[in-house]
């Protein structure tokens, strides 16, 4: 699975969660995006372990709080 | 007001706060990024200490402190202004404040919930949050609670006034709201590291 796809992925499954579009090549995190809030936050996250295969730590949890640190942490965890 | 409401859920717990979170308090009150949307606190602990007083001597006001199963504080919690009788027993919650990257938000929210519901038999429970504050207003949306309306100047802080957002949660609601957070944290708090270990354990793939 490339990059590419993983990023496609995460932005499909972040629409689910916050039943909005997010548009291909939009930067979304935390920050600029206030419906990613903290219940919708842990619905993500069980939602990518599930697409996945992959559990994350309580420590990565707080990091993932952009597509661009999620799609990088999954891109490690395939890496290794 | 001295109270003895202790509520252990899956992976986190509250306990009434004492004048030994002094310090712990003060520190998550002052944090620029945590406390923005709070009333301005002293960072000295005599104040916070006098503050304690006071709150002793208050009816109807509930404040805990956000714990991991082995004692840990992970940040604080409050139902106040707790009023009126049988159904239309009502209280506020707030006082929220975790400490960054705390993964306790719904756990703690639930606990409060059980707090009013289960323990003090409110009829409702609302919360006020500045609507600046808007991935607040959102979570409180996120778990269920109707959107009442906005109260003008709610807080003043620094001279400048600001506006909140009204969310209640009815009793009738609240079994639908508590299955909800329940199922969301058990299964977070199976990423928790096992109490007695402060390391964050690193769960692999």
């Amino acid at each position: 699975m490339t990059d590419k796809d993983i990023e496609a992925k995460v932005r499909e499954l972040l629409a689910l969660v916050l039943e909005k579009p997010i548009p291909a090549a939009q930067p979304v995190s935390r920050a600029n995006e206030p419906k990613w809030d903290s219940l919708k936050h842990v619905e993500l996250i069980f939602a990518l372990e599930d697409t996945f295969g992959v559990r994350f730590s309580e420590q990565d949890m707080a990091g993932l709080d952009s597509i661009q640190s999620i799609v990088a942490a999954l891109g490690r965890r395939h890496a290794a | 007001m001295r109270h003895d409401i202790h509520l252990q859920g899956p992976g986190f717990a509250l306990r009434p706060v004492t004048e030994t979170d002094s310090d712990f308090i003060i520190g998550l009150r002052t944090d620029p990024e945590l406390g923005k949307f709070i009333n301005a606190s002293s960072p000295r602990r005599e104040d916070q200490i006098a503050w304690m007083q006071k709150y002793y001597a208050r009816a109807g006001d509930y404040y805990f402190l956000v714990t991991r199963h082995d004692g840990t504080p992970e940040g604080t919690i409050a139902l106040y202004d707790v009023t009126g009788e049988g159904s239309d027993k009502r209280g506020e919650w707030g006082r929220w404040i975790l400490k960054r990257g705390s993964m306790a938000a719904v756990e703690s929210a639930l606990l409060i919930y059980q707090a009013a519901f289960e323990r003090l038999d409110l009829g409702m429970v609302y919360c006020r949050t500045v609507a600046l504050n808007q991935p607040v207003v959102s979570f409180h949306t996120s778990c269920g609670l109707a959107t009442f309306g906005i109260v003008p100047n709610n807080m003043i802080r620094d001279g400048k006034s600001y506006d909140a957002v009204e969310q209640r949660l009815m009793l009738t609601n609240w079994p639908a709201v508590r299955a909800n957070l329940s199922t969301k944290a058990e299964r977070l708090a199976r990423h928790l590291p096992p109490p007695g270990n402060p390391a964050r354990t690193k769960i692999g793939i």
